[in-house]
């Protein structure tokens, strides 16, 4: 096994032991559903048609925003750096490894949603389920871009949880999981667009593909990648 | 290229403070050789720019084998274990784990424990390991005993010139003058972002002058002298104890410590 392989597997291992992982990515999201899922199918019984798709886009956006930017401030924001750097490890190997990491728990857990969610609250499966996790996929790259830039930009690890809260609670408030984008203000609704939630909620529930959904998950997530290569090279260059 | 490094008129400036003005090093392969100096002399600076951690901006650096570098400030990932750490950056860097080295520094004790729950020592011990483990032909130590106990350092010793017995060139940085006395086959003090002296122990003993410490326990006491000439002033201390009928018990005479000869170059005067 390489040294990049190895790094993989050893940082699955340091997210399972830090728990911040199992928390954020886990145990939050499932509780989340417990509660809100039984209200949710008992308000509205018409949600069971997007439970799988409100409780993973949830998931994903706490998993991404709580979890990832303690992890990455852990190694860009203290001496964990420079080890890497005298040793010979390029910097950005942190930022791969945590965020595959990442990507592969949010992937499970929402793998777990679509397993349970049909079996304890009678939610409707979608019907495309080959679209349904590419876009799954798609919105775990791109919360995981942004989550990076906070991870990258903050100036500690205690700094990311301040920044973290304010795009998650947008994020879940006016993507429309909670509310119909119907019912929230027009001022809102334009501001949810900025978030990558809304518009991966809106991708998930559609039955087909719909390309104005995904583009702006695109675009999101190249202008997140130039701010992460902006702030890597930031931290790469001491000067 | 017999010189294991290389410096050539390194300068290094933080806006408009110049730290390192000109600097020349020179460090002969298999040697110990020590950079000192007082805080904010620009040690670190120098080192990092060595190491090609931080920019310099005009000047030269020859570097002649492999790096192996332990960080004063330099730490891991808080659930990490010992043996993974090592690992780690073993396969990063192609190099088969040193088992005896690990044995060597007591780093293999360490293996199943996590960095948070290692004391000072141990981690220190750790990234000397981790600086190692390329089996490095120049070893860079910044503070390599800060935070170790007696023992550990005494090992810890052992293993430097254990390194300096199988051909390794070792810089080290330290504040500790006796471990520099013990260790060093060179030193170089920088000062206000130049080098003030370089040479061995016994050169900057030369080099500060013939400088005595004179002390003599006699039925009255211990007193003790300074002392530039050391057969005029002695013969004259003992005339003195004569006159005054002073059975003398013990005479013990030093050329000064290293840190008084250290300081004595490093802030530009005596003490």
């Amino acid at each position: 096994m390489n040294g990049f392989l190895y790094g993989i597997a050893l940082q699955w291992k340091l997210d399972l032991r830090s728990k911040t992982m199992l928390i954020t990515c886990y145990a939050v999201p499932l509780l989340f559903f417990a509660v809100m899922g039984g209200i949710f199918t008992s308000v509205m019984p018409e949600s069971r048609y997007t439970l799988i798709q409100s409780m993973t886009v949830f998931s994903v956006t706490m998993g991404a925003l709580i979890g990832l930017p303690p992890s990455l401030a852990e190694i860009y924001r203290s001496d964990v750096k420079n080890a890497y750097q005298a040793n010979g490890v390029p910097l950005s190997f942190g930022l791969f490894l945590t965020n595959i990491s990442a990507f592969v728990h949010l992937l499970i857990m929402s793998f777990i949603l679509y397993v349970i969610a049909p079996v304890v609250f009678d939610a409707k499966i979608p019907v495309h389920p080959g679209t349904y996790f590419a876009g799954v996929t798609i919105l775990i790259a791109v919360s995981l871009s942004i989550a990076s830039v906070i991870g990258l930009a903050a100036k500690s690890a205690a700094n990311t949880s301040m920044i973290s809260i304010l795009l998650f609670l947008p994020s879940t408030m006016l993507s429309g999981i909670m509310f119909p984008n119907n019912m929230l203000p027009k001022a809102f609704v334009m501001a949810g667009k900025l978030f990558p939630a809304t518009w991966g909620y809106a991708f998930l529930t559609e039955s087909t593909f719909i390309w104005n959904n995904l583009w702006p998950l695109l675009v999101i997530f190249v202008i997140a990648a130039l701010l992460c290569a902006f702030l890597m090279k930031r931290i790469e260059t001491r000067q | 290229m017999t010189d294991a490094l290389q410096v050539k008129g390194l300068r290094k400036s933080y806006g408009k403070k110049e730290v390192l003005k000109g600097v020349d090093l020179c460090i002969r392969k298999g040697d110990i050789f020590a950079l000192l100096g007082v805080n904010g002399a620009g040690k670190t600076t120098m080192l990092e720019c060595i190491e090609g951690l931080r920019r310099y901006d005009s000047g030269s650096i020859a570097i002649s084998g492999r790096m192996g570098i332990q960080l004063q400030s330099a730490s891991l990932p808080a659930y990490i274990k010992g043996i993974e750490a090592v690992r780690l950056f073993a396969k990063w860097n192609k190099a088969t784990v040193n088992t005896s080295m690990l044995v060597s520094l007591g780093v293999n004790d360490l293996s199943g424990k996590q960095y948070r729950e290692m004391s000072t020592g141990q981690k220190r011990r750790l990234h000397l390991a981790l600086a190692l483990i390329s089996d490095p032909d120049i070893v860079f130590l910044d503070e390599p005993t800060a935070g170790l106990d007696v023992e550990g350092r005494i090992s810890l010793h052992e293993y430097i010139r254990t390194l300096k017995a199988q051909g390794k060139t070792i810089l080290l940085a330290s504040h500790d003058m006796a471990e520099v006395e013990s260790l060093c086959d060179s030193i170089a003090i920088l000062k206000d972002g130049q080098i003030a002296f370089e040479g061995t122990v016994n050169e900057l003993t030369e080099a500060v002058g013939k400088h005595y410490n004179i002390c003599i326990k006699t039925s009255q006491g211990t007193e003790t002298f300074e002392a530039d000439n050391i057969g005029d002033s002695l013969i004259s201390i003992l005339k003195g104890y004569q006159e005054k009928s002073v059975d003398i018990h013990d005479i013990q005479v030093d050329r000064g410590s290293l840190e008084q000869h250290f300081v004595k170059i490093a802030r530009g005067s005596r003490e």
